[in-house]
C-alpha cells in the first residue's frame, strides 16, 4: 500500500511545493499588509504632526515594498527557470 | 500531399484549442480583479491578455512534455493528436456554456488519451503517469491553494484589522493588479506551451523537424502566444462572473489572497516540477479566501458543480476524443476524415455563438 502510494504520490516533492506555496503564498500576504499598515499609519502621523513615527512607518512601507517587489522579480525568474 | 494537408489541420486545430484554453482560462486570472473593482473588465482581460503573450516567451522548456509519461509515444500520431485537441475543445466549449472553470490541460491530455485509447488500445496509456501526473495533482491542487489562501487572508485580516475600511481597500486593490499580473504572466507560461508543444510533435511527427534536435520554431511561439492572447481578450465572460461572485462576494483583501496564494503554488509547483492545474489552483484560493471569513459564505452548490465538472473533464474529453477518432477513421487514414470533422466542428461553433448573439449575450465586459 505504502510501496503504491510511493510509486503514485511524490511525497517528497509534493511537501517541497506545499511548504514554499505555504511560506511564499502567506508571506507575501503579510508583507502586503505591512504595506497598506505603513502608508496609512504614515498619512494619519505625518498629518499629526508626529514627525517621528511618521519616519518609522515609512520606514516600514518601503520594507515592505521592497519585499513585494522581490518577491515578484523571484516569481519571474522562477517562471524563466521551468524546467 | 495527404500528410501536408493533416498537418495543416492539426497545427489551425491546435492554435484553436489554444484560443479557447485563453478564452476559457481568462476567468483564473481575472475574475477576483473584476469582481472587487481593483480593475475595469476591459482593463483586467486586456492586461491579462497583454502577460499572457508576453508569458508564452519567458520560457520553452516543458513545451516538449505534453502527454509525456501518459501516452506512449509510439500511439501519438497526428491523428490521435488532431482527435484528441477536437475533444479538448469540445470539453472547453460545453463547460464554457455552463460556466464552468474546469482545467483546459486535463481536456487536453483527456482528449489524447481517449483518442490514443481508441486507436491502439489499454496499452498505449500509462495508468501510473496518468494517475501521479494528472489525478492526485488534480485532488492536492485546490487543498494546498484553499490552506494558503485560508491562512493568507486570515493573518491579512489580523495586521490591517485596526485600519480604516477605505485605505485598506484601495491597497489591497493596488496589489490585486500585481496579483493578477503574476498570475497571468504564470498561465502564459503554462499553457501557450502546450499547444507549441503539440505543433512542435505534428511537425516532428512530419518530419520538418529532426527528433535529435528538437526545438520550437520562432513562428510556433509567435502564433500560439498570438492565440492565447486573443482568447484571453475575448474573455469566457459566463466564467468569468461564476470565478468572481457566485462562488464568493470577495473584498479586496480576498481577491488580493486568493490570487496570492494562487501564484505562489503555480510558481513552487513549476519550480519543483510537480505540474498543477491553474484552474484548480485558483478556485482552491477563492474558497480558501472566502471560507476562512466565513465557512458559510461559500456557495458550496456552485463549488460542488465545479468539481464535478472537473471529475468529468478526462473522460468527458477522452470520450469526444475516441469519438472523433473512430469518426475520422471511418473515413480512412487520409486527410479527408480530419477535414470533414474541421468543417462539421466550425459550422457547429459558428451555430452556437450565432444564436448566443441573436439571444444577446447576457453577460458581457459591460454588464459584469
Amino acid at each position: 500500500m505504502s510501496a503504491l502510494g510511493s510509486t503514485i504520490v511524490d511525497w517528497g516533492t509534493l511537501g517541497k511545493v506545499a511548504l514554499a506555496s505555504l511560506v511564499s503564498g502567506v508571506g507575501i500576504a503579510i508583507v502586503f499588509s505591512l504595506a497598506i499598515v505603513g502608508a496609512a499609519r504614515f498619512a494619519d502621523m505625518r498629518r499629526d504632526g508626529r514627525a517621528i513615527e511618521a519616519s518609522a512607518y515609512a520606514v516600514l512601507l518601503t520594507l515592505s515594498l521592497a519585499a513585494v517587489a522581490g518577491a515578484v522579480v523571484l516569481g519571474i525568474v522562477v517562471m524563466a527557470k521551468k524546467s | 500531399m495527404q500528410s501536408d494537408v493533416i498537418l495543416v489541420i492539426v497545427v489551425g486545430t491546435a492554435l484553436a484549442f489554444d484560443f479557447t484554453n485563453g478564452f476559457h482560462d481568462t476567468a483564473n486570472v481575472v475574475a477576483t480583479s473584476i469582481s472587487t473593482r481593483a480593475m475595469s473588465p476591459r482593463l483586467a482581460v486586456t492586461l491579462a491578455a497583454l502577460l499572457n503573450f508576453a508569458g508564452a516567451f519567458i520560457s520553452l522548456a516543458v513545451a516538449a512534455t505534453v502527454a509525456n509519461g501518459i501516452v506512449e509515444s509510439d500511439a501519438i500520431t497526428p491523428t490521435v493528436v488532431f482527435a484528441g485537441l477536437i475533444g479538448a475543445i469540445g470539453w472547453n466549449l460545453a463547460t464554457w456554456y455552463f460556466g464552468l472553470p474546469s482545467s483546459s490541460s486535463h481536456a487536453l491530455i483527456g482528449g489524447v488519451v481517449g483518442a490514443a485509447l481508441a486507436a491502439d488500445g489499454a496499452a498505449a496509456v500509462q495508468g501510473d503517469g496518468l494517475l501521479s501526473k494528472v489525478v492526485v495533482p488534480a485532488l492536492i491542487a485546490p487543498v494546498i491553494a484553499f490552506v494558503v489562501a485560508g491562512l493568507a487572508i486570515t493573518l491579512a485580516y489580523r495586521i490591517v484589522g485596526v485600519l480604516r475600511p477605505g485605505p485598506v481597500n484601495r491597497g489591497f486593490r493596488l496589489g490585486q493588479v500585481v496579483s493578477g499580473g503574476m498570475l497571468a504572466l504564470a498561465h502564459g507560461t503554462n499553457d501557450a506551451q502546450k499547444t507549441m508543444g503539440v505543433i512542435t510533435l505534428a511537425l516532428v511527427a512530419h518530419g520538418n523537424i529532426s527528433s535529435d534536435h528538437f526545438h520550437v520554431p520562432s513562428w510556433v511561439v509567435v502564433s500560439s502566444a498570438t492565440a492565447i492572447a486573443l482568447g484571453t481578450y475575448i474573455g469566457g465572460w459566463r466564467i468569468i462572473k461564476t470565478m468572481g461572485t457566485r462562488i464568493i462576494k470577495m473584498d479586496p483583501a480576498q481577491g488580493f489572497s486568493a490570487q496570492g496564494a494562487g501564484a505562489a503554488v503555480i510558481l513552487a509547483s513549476s519550480h519543483f516540477g510537480y505540474p498543477l492545474s491553474t484552474t484548480h489552483v485558483i478556485s482552491g484560493g477563492i474558497m480558501g479566501a472566502g471560507a476562512a471569513k466565513r465557512v458559510s459564505a461559500v456557495r458550496w452548490g456552485i463549488a460542488g458543480n465545479m468539481v464535478v465538472a472537473w471529475v468529468l473533464t478526462i473522460p468527458a474529453a477522452g470520450a469526444m476524443g475516441a469519438a472523433t477518432y473512430g469518426i475520422t477513421r471511418i473515413f480512412g487514414t487520409g486527410a479527408l476524415g480530419p477535414v470533414l470533422v474541421s468543417v462539421v466542428l466550425l459550422m457547429s461553433v459558428l451555430a452556437i455563438f450565432g444564436r448566443r448573439l441573436q439571444q444577446g449575450s447576457p453577460i458581457t465586459a459591460t454588464t459584469s
